[in-house]
């Protein structure tokens, strides 16, 4: 069980970074600049959370799970806070 | 009353949790002073970071989630009791770490040939300073896998791979806030 859930979060991680590796096309920044930063930083969030709950074990640590999931939640918040700064200056 | 406090729940060593934590804070603080200066010149930045090389990054971003599941198996495969397997596992993890650092050093490279420094601009100064740091512990962890993988009691091993795990954590955040937001 716990093969295929190890199984499982490879796949889910292989997804998610080719998403990353699709916004990496420059073209899509020019568009839409401010949509690809927050999918950048969503991607890079959501593969920590696979990594913290599955590879590092915290899935079986709920408490603690929580407390990671919750600092890291805000660090994403703050790296788009500034990432957008100079996308809206005023 | 019960005899096990918060800290029984985390899994492995308690000391690896501290350096991990340490880590993230080390990286984080790095991150978010690397945005901070970017928000005075986002052109500068911009201009700068064309001359990297996305697609090798978003391979590298692949081999060490590869490497990352292939050192968690590793401790699967030890707590089931097959040894060997669990020794190539960790082997197989240790290797694709070096090839990142195959990877790493050809992108360190390609800026030397095209005359950039860390001096050339403070982005530079920021990607040379994070991706360094972060290759120095890409080192340690392949030394650290290797050392598991010789003396393979399960908690040596659930030790060695956390470590790996919070390398492999690093770069999933250095990625996109060096390499991809524009």
């Amino acid at each position: 069980m716990k093969d295929q859930q190890l199984h499982i979060a490879w796949g889910s991680l292989m997804a998610l970074s080719l998403g990353s590796t699709l916004l990496s096309q420059p073209g899509i920044w020019a568009l839409w600049p401010v949509a690809a930063g927050v999918g950048a930083l969503v991607l890079a969030w959501l593969k920590a959370r696979i990594v913290l709950s599955r590879y590092l074990g915290l899935a079986a640590a709920p408490s603690w799970q929580r407390g990671f999931e919750i600092s890291l939640a805000l660090f994403c918040l703050l790296l788009l806070g500034l990432y957008l700064l100079p996308h809206y200056p005023g | 009353m019960s005899d096990t406090s918060v800290l029984d729940e985390l899994p492995g060593e308690l000391l690896m949790w501290v350096l991990i934590i340490s880590e993230l804070l080390v990286f984080g603080a790095g991150l978010v002073a690397f945005l901070s200066v970017r928000a005075t010149d986002p052109d500068g930045f911009a201009q700068a970071q064309s001359a990297l090389h996305r697609t090798g990054a978003g391979i590298n971003t692949i081999i060490l989630i590869t490497s990352g599941f292939l050192a968690a198996l590793a401790h699967q495969l030890r707590l089931a009791g097959s040894r060997g397997r669990a020794r190539m596992a960790l082997i197989s993890a240790a290797s694709l770490g070096v090839i990142f650092l195959w990877v790493k050093g050809l992108e360190y490279a390609s800026k030397a040939a095209g005359g950039i420094s860390w001096e050339t601009h403070p982005f530079f100064t920021f990607y040379y300073l994070l991706t360094g740091f972060h290759a120095a512990h890409v080192v340690a962890g392949i030394l650290l896998l290797l050392l598991v993988a010789c003396y393979d009691a399960p908690r040596n091993i659930e030790t060695g791979v956390a470590f790996w795990h919070m390398v492999d954590l690093v770069w999933l955040l250095l990625f996109p806030v060096i390499y991809l937001l524009q």
